[in-house]
């Protein structure tokens, strides 16, 4: 085969293949040097809720402290008419998986409820890859997948929601160290 | 060097043995050297129409027999009917191809192969158990079709593999990079339009270096297709004010005036059509964007008008005095 002569053949099938080698690189490489540090509490299930005409918070954080928002009398018929189950997890970076733990472990933590972590990461909801028919690719449910993103990198989180609804995650604080 | 009258003589000769024909001297004549065989198979008569509608309607007859007896049919059935009649169209396909008579209805076949297959894959993945729907399955199955075409490619060395393999290679491209993104943010929704921006230039490139060779019959779709997705994704990667990019705005009218060059060039009619059609979808983006309010839109309306009158007066320059006429 002749380079010289098929040059424009070479530059042309190079071209789409040069910009999935860079798409791959600029997701993946990046993630090798930028380590998120803090791992983060949050829930699973509806923390709204919705009584006599009211609604309020099931859990908050205040003053750094996760405390039961909403009191027990009241959390009790909140739970008969819509919130099925919540459940509090320690989402842990290093290991790339959230674990739950009980309230009572949960209050012992001291957190940071603002939107960026300390080291200036958030969470956030995926996108999508737009495009029109023919060319429309849908990722299925992965569409309501959580991504930590900040410092140009973006790392899928790996939160089981327990149906695909945007309101089952709740982001409850960032764990301070 | 042989002389004029050497030449001429030459081409009496030939001419008066019909081993050349008169669109073989003008293709030469034009810089590009144009077979006999090449120039008979870019003549599309009624009976190839034919062929290739008829090729349409059995796709289109598989497609509907499949969907409306769905529920009637088992996973084998639905699996020998989509699948099992594409592989039965590529073969004939094939056997049709090898005689010269029967050439053309092989590309009828291919046709139907082509179209029918996708449909065969996803369904006996989809019985196979597999999710569909997701960029992964898409991504699998435009490789297997791509490795189809790209094998036969290589075996038979006809250009209707290089076609096809062009369409999968796409479909793979888009699907392949799908996956690999997935829903993550760092690459929102222009993502699809730079995908669509290296396509395009793919497919120009590709033109160009297939212009000078047998594969000569794809340059034209291939340049058409590729100059129309190429500025189609840079105008839409302007976006629109408030939210749009400066510098996709700034460079496209470069991008349109580089195109119109390389119709020159390139002694490409679709480039200079597509690349004039653009630069009037672009005076009247700009126009309406920026000037409508502080102009007022009838005296925008007049300015757009007379640069589309210029856009005008432009092409038919360039065509009269660049392009051949029989290009």
């Amino acid at each position: 085969m002749n380079i010289k002569n098929n040059l424009p053949l070479i530059f042309g099938i190079s071209i789409p293949i040069l910009m999935v080698i860079f798409v791959t690189a600029s997701i993946y490489i990046p993630q090798m040097f930028v380590k998120p540090q803090y791992d983060f509490l949050y829930l699973i299930g509806n923390n709204n809720c919705y009584n006599e005409g009211r609604n309020s918070q099931v859990y908050a954080v205040v003053s750094n402290r996760l405390i039961k928002y909403t009191p027990d009398t009241i959390f009790q018929n909140c739970m008969i008419g819509q919130v099925p189950q919540l459940k509090i997890f320690v989402y842990s970076i290093a290991q790339n998986e959230g674990k739950e733990i009980s309230f009572s472990d949960a209050q012992g933590l001291i957190l940071d409820s603002s939107i960026l972590s300390p080291d200036g990461f958030e969470i956030v909801n995926g996108g999508s890859n737009g495009g029109f028919f023919p060319f429309y690719f849908s990722s299925g449910s992965d569409y309501y997948t959580r991504y930590l993103q900040g410092h140009n990198i973006s790392k899928k989180l790996n939160i089981q929601q327990g149906g695909n609804y945007y309101y089952n995650f709740t982001l409850l604080g960032w764990i301070k160290k | 060097m042989t002389s004029k009258e050497e030449v001429l003589r030459s081409i009496s000769e030939l001419a008066a043995q019909n081993s050349i024909s008169k669109e073989e001297i003008l293709s030469a004549f034009d810089g590009v050297v144009v077979s006999k065989e090449t120039i008979q198979n870019k003549r599309l008569g009624i009976a190839d129409i034919l062929y290739y509608i008829g090729g349409a309607i059995v796709f289109f007859g598989i497609a509907i027999f499949v969907t409306q007896n769905w529920r009637i049919l088992n996973a084998p059935t639905k699996v020998l009917a989509t699948l099992g009649s594409s592989i039965a169209a590529y073969f004939v396909a094939i056997f049709f191809s090898t005689k010269e008579k029967t050439k053309n209805i092989g590309l009828a076949f291919h046709l139907i192969a082509a179209l029918v297959m996708p449909i065969g894959l996803y369904i006996t993945f989809y019985e196979a158990g597999f999710r569909m729907g997701g960029s992964e399955i898409q991504a699998l199955i435009s490789a297997i079709l791509f490795a189809v075409y790209l094998l036969s490619f290589l075996v038979f060395k006809e250009n209707i593999f290089l076609f096809f393999n062009i369409i999968f290679g796409t479909w793979l491209f888009f699907s392949f990079t799908s996956y690999i993104v997935g829903n993550n943010p760092i690459w929102n929704s222009n993502f699809y339009n730079y995908r669509l921006l290296v396509t395009g230039l793919t497919y120009t490139v590709l033109g160009y270096a297939f212009s000078k060779t047998k594969r000569e019959p794809l340059t034209g779709i291939l340049y058409g297709f590729g100059v129309l997705g190429f500025l189609g994704a840079a105008l839409m990667l302007g976006g629109w004010k408030p939210h749009q990019k400066m510098i996709w705005e700034l460079a496209f009218p470069g991008l349109v005036f580089a195109v119109l060059f390389l119709s020159v060039f390139l002694k490409s009619k679709s480039f200079l059509t597509i690349g004039t059609i653009y630069l009037m979808v672009y005076i009247i983006k700009i126009t309406s964007e920026y000037f409508s309010g502080s102009l007022g839109w009838p005296l925008s309306l007049v300015i757009i008008g007379l640069l589309l009158i210029a856009s005008g007066y432009l092409f038919v320059y360039i065509k009269n005095k660049y392009m051949p006429k029989n290009s």
